[in-house]
């Protein structure tokens, strides 16, 4: 029978030692959750919103956003002076001497330097690394750096020996010195020169992939693989306690998938901004035990609200505020924002779902190209098909039929009122009778000898519903035969990339507050131009909007690109903007931004712990 | 005993082999390109050398440099470097889609907790089968019979993620247990523990049901009850030693399961063990990370099979 024992005793054992040896650290006093796991901490390989959100906590770019302006203006960061030169190419960069890193050690305008090289050179593996080619040499750097490489890997006199890759590695960083405009004079000035002048380039400098990291710790961690000639960095540098910052706080613990622990950096050049003494990222996965740690207390912030039924949690929103409409009106009319109103209605858990516009549009790609992949004609190589297609979608009918979470349609690509000084184009109203005549006279009357339409979709979330919706919509309207093919996400995306499709779902949300963000995407060849669209028109319009000076004239030529690309060709179908869905207590938390831009500055957050402090009214 | 345990483990190398070529070659094999990480793509100048550094090019290249330095060859060959970049032994290389940690670390943090998920939940099913597997024996096709046998094939049939999802809503929002985030004490495993545990506790109760009414009726039971021995001790001492042991050769499998097949529990309750990992490396086509998971759980087995075959010749040395 003691035998019989040994096997439970055994599994009791286990089990105590799993539990002895991890115990939770205590609530932070600011606690909220992502959408998904923050994938990296370093500044050049970062690709997602959680990963800017929480770098914002620990690095400080030269310029900052400042979230207590309604508009998100620029304002100064490490960098506490600029000057532009008259042609505005050339900008010089003062650093303020109150800036330190988390280890004490001043930031230096080298640091800049050597950050964003990192960010150029292709072996850090940044999906961001045209981001600078703006500065002038990049471009001929970075052909010049590929270019070598390649020829290191096919030279078997090279290849596998250290000794030659260091060399390479010697005589990239000569090179760079000499192509690229990018230098620091001193320690405190920071020289950038640009091949065109640049409107956003304040915008850009408070982008995440351009925070400065500290050298001599990245350095240690670097080497060069003798095979490829490339250089490789062992990610060892952005565990806790090893990790240096120059942002508000430093990142304290850091246990994988499970939680973030951020404590306040006492170095921070600005830590007068800071109120909150501990910050946490938790890590829960699922949307609906996303929404319960929030419900019973344990976070103060979700930044999504994933599951099923957020179609109820914010038609209670929508409940509340019909409850007190007489209030809201009041309220809107004194000028009071979404966030105000709120604190000044009564105390209301349905009041803790937010919707705020993002900056980002959902929308299809149509296919350009003459041929489709089977090597048939495609009837979407027809601007005036792709126009008919696009007039056809009921898109409130998505927004309010399936999304049902504050999502409103789109009939741009750029979501309107979310740049300052650029007045979004119409774009196509939705027309039925004239999209049975635009169909008509490209040779498909009532849709007759149209082949198959074919929906290309991901299966996940929601994105087959509305492409059942709106296929509905087409052969109702157009006549037309339709199928919708779902696929797992990354053949998805391969087949998206590799042009295999007829129309695709596709999304699209901006980086930096200018046009280009979203219009540079549809330029013939660009990386990321799925659609295979190429206009000679649309690329002299971004040219000229490059060139052009008066910063008036270049917005209305880019608004004249996006009326182009919407409008005339159709090359996409705007479907509706995204929105930030936040759940939390406005009561609680003060500091959150509503702008679209949809960036947060958690280190600047702050927590009213008192309840009876807690009553803000808006006059 | 000893012959077994070598024989075992000199296969071990070659079941690794195995495994690892088929399941790259699968993964290979799946659309879809392992260095994207969201809507936007790497530049090809990134994409060349990011293919570079990590041998994407080729199968054999990836697959000859992944086995070099993971089965810690290349760490004899070549020593393990010095200060910051020191590698260990078995290195299993960094995660193409959590570019800021090593699979290594990934293992070494996330494996222990779904070893003691798995030990909790067997610990609970063991209870919870013998309890129900007893009581059922008691009177064959009596009441508790035919409940036990009810609640067993609900444990069987009603899949993880409804249960799971129901105790979640209950205590959180019943009892106001912060369902999540937190992890590392008893209460934070008992429901997903119990949770995991129910198809094993509902195997281990038939298993037991049926061992218990056929020692019931043995020789040496009616010898047993003929001296007067008192019945409970009857049952629990003479007869259930000999309906657990088909209970303990169970427990290898059962363990095997248990410690590596909790994904949906993993997800449902956001504890943080290995099994998420198994799914979406699959799903990311993050090949570092799927064949370090993959290669730990093959090891698992092998091991966990050995483990219960010892315990189960050291137990009763009239099996094998």
């Amino acid at each position: 029978m003691i035998k019989l024992l040994l096997p439970a005793l055994l599994l009791v054992a286990i089990v105590l030692a799993g539990i002895c040896l991890d115990a939770p650290a205590p609530r932070a006093e600011f606690t909220f959750v992502t959408r998904g796991e923050v994938s990296t901490l370093d500044p050049v390989q970062m690709s997602w919103l959680q990963d800017f959100r929480c770098a914002g906590l620990l690095y400080e770019g030269l310029t900052r956003l400042d979230t207590s302006t309604p508009d998100l203006r620029v304002a100064p960061g490490v960098a506490s002076a600029w000057t532009v030169s008259p042609d505005g190419r050339e900008y010089t960069f003062t650093l303020d001497a109150a800036a330190y890193w988390s280890n004490g050690e001043p930031v230096r305008a080298g640091d800049f330097v050597y950050a964003w090289r990192r960010v150029i050179l292709p072996d850090a593996g940044g999906d961001y690394a045209k981001l600078l080619s703006c500065i002038r040499g990049v471009d001929a750097f970075v052909a010049w750096r590929a270019q070598a490489v390649r020829a290191f890997a096919a030279d078997p006199a090279r290849r596998g020996s250290a000794a030659a890759a260091e060399s390479l590695w010697t005589e990239t960083l000569e090179q760079f010195d000499r192509l690229v405009g990018l230098e620091a004079p001193d320690d405190r000035t920071l020289r950038v020169i640009l091949t065109r002048p640049t409107p956003y380039f304040l915008d850009l400098t408070s982008f995440g992939a351009l925070y400065p990291v500290f050298p001599s710790l990245v350095q240690a961690y670097e080497s060069v693989d003798a095979q490829s000639g490339v250089q490789r960095t062992d990610p060892g540098w952005l565990k806790p306690g090893v990790l240096v910052g120059n942002g508000p706080f430093v990142l304290a613990a850091w246990r994988f998938m499970r939680e973030m622990r951020f404590e306040p950096n006492p170095h921070y050049r600005d830590a007068g901004g800071v109120t909150l003494d501990s910050v946490a990222c938790l890590s829960i996965r699922d949307g609906n035990a996303q929404v319960l740690a929030f419900r019973t207390g344990a976070v103060d912030w979700t930044t999504d609200v994933m599951p099923a039924y957020r179609g109820e949690v914010f038609a209670a929103k929508r409940e509340f505020r019909t409850a007190h409409a007489l209030d809201v009106e009041r309220l809107t009319a004194a000028g009071a924002g979404e966030i105000d109103i709120d604190r000044a209605l009564p105390r209301d858990p349905r009041a803790h779902a937010h919707a705020f516009p993002a900056f980002g549009t959902y929308f299809y790609n149509f296919n350009a190209r003459p041929r489709l992949a089977d090597g048939t004609p495609n009837p979407f190589a027809i601007p005036a098909v792709r126009r008919a297609f696009a007039r056809t979608i009921d898109r409130r009918g998505v927004c309010e039929g399936i999304l049902r979470a504050g999502e409103t349609p789109a009939a741009t690509l750029i979501p309107p009122r979310s740049i300052v000084g650029y007045a979004s184009p119409t774009g196509l109203d939705p027309d039925p009778a004239l999209a049975r005549e635009e169909l008509r006279e490209a040779g498909y009357p009532e849709g007759r000898g149209f082949p198959m339409v074919e929906i290309l979709v991901n299966a996940e979330g929601d994105h087959a519903l509305i492409a059942q919706s709106i296929a509905r919509d087409w052969e109702r309207t157009l006549g037309v035969r339709t199928r919708v093919l779902r696929k797992e996400t990354r053949a998805f995306r391969e087949d998206v990339k590799s042009g295999r499709f007829m129309i695709s779902r596709a999304s699209w949300f901006g980086d930096y507050a200018d046009p280009t963000t979203f219009l540079e995407i549809n330029r013939t060849g660009d990386g990321n131009n799925d659609r295979g669209y190429s206009s000679p028109a649309f690329d002299a319009l971004l040219d000229a909007a490059a060139q052009e000076r008066d910063p008036e004239s270049r917005m209305i030529l880019l608004a004249r690109a996006e009326r182009l690309l919407i409008e005339d060709d159709a090359a996409l179908a705007p479907i509706y903007q995204y929105v930030q869905q936040y759940l939390f207590d406005p009561h609680r938390l003060e500091g959150i931004s509503t702008h679209p831009h949809s960036w947060q500055d958690v280190g600047r957050f702050r927590v009213r712990l008192n309840e009876a402090t807690s009553e803000h009214r808006v006059p | 005993m000893l012959g077994l345990i070598a024989r075992r483990l000199a296969q071990l190398p070659l079941i690794l082999t195995a495994v690892f070529l088929a399941t790259l070659a699968l993964a290979w094999a799946v659309p879809g390109n392992p260095l994207e990480r969201g809507e936007r793509r790497p530049p090809p100048e990134v994409e060349a050398a990011m293919r570079a550094q990590y041998r994407l090019d080729s199968f054999w290249a990836f697959a000859g440099s992944y086995a070099d330095s993971a089965s810690g060859l290349r760490a004899l060959r070549l020593g393990r470097g010095e200060g910051p970049t020191r590698r260990p032994v078995f290195d299993f290389g960094p995660s193409l889609q959590y570019r800021d940690q090593r699979v290594n670390d990934i293992l070494a943090d996330f494996l222990p907790v779904s070893i003691t998920l798995g030990a909790a939940s067997l610990l609970i099913a063991l209870a919870l089968g013998i309890g129900a597997g007893v009581l059922g024996a008691l009177r064959p096709g009596g009441v508790l019979d035919a409940a036990t046998l009810v609640l067993s094939l609900v444990g069987v049939s009603v899949p993880n993620f409804v249960i799971g999802t129901g105790l979640l809503a209950l205590f959180a929002l019943g009892l106001g247990w912060p369902p999540v985030g937190e992890w590392g004490r008893a209460r934070d495993l008992l429901l997903p523990a119990f949770t995991l545990s129910l198809p094993f506790a509902a195997y281990i109760a038939r298993l037991v049901r049926v061992g218990m009414i056929e020692a019931l009726r043995a020789d040496f039971i009616r010898t047993a009850r003929a001296a007067g021995l008192p019945e409970w001790r009857v049952v629990l001492v003479y007869a259930l030693k000999n309906a657990l042991l088909p209970v303990v050769s169970y427990l290898g499998p059962a363990a095997a399961g248990a410690m590596t097949g909790s994904f949906v529990v993993e997800v449902v309750f956001s504890v943080p063990g290995l099994g998420q990992h198994f799914v979406n490396a699959v799903q990311n086509k993050d090949l570092f990370l799927l064949m370090g998971v993959v290669l730990v759980y093959a090891t698992m087995l092998v091991v966990f099979n050995l483990v219960v075959d010892v315990m189960a010749r050291w137990v009763d040395p009239r099996t094998g």
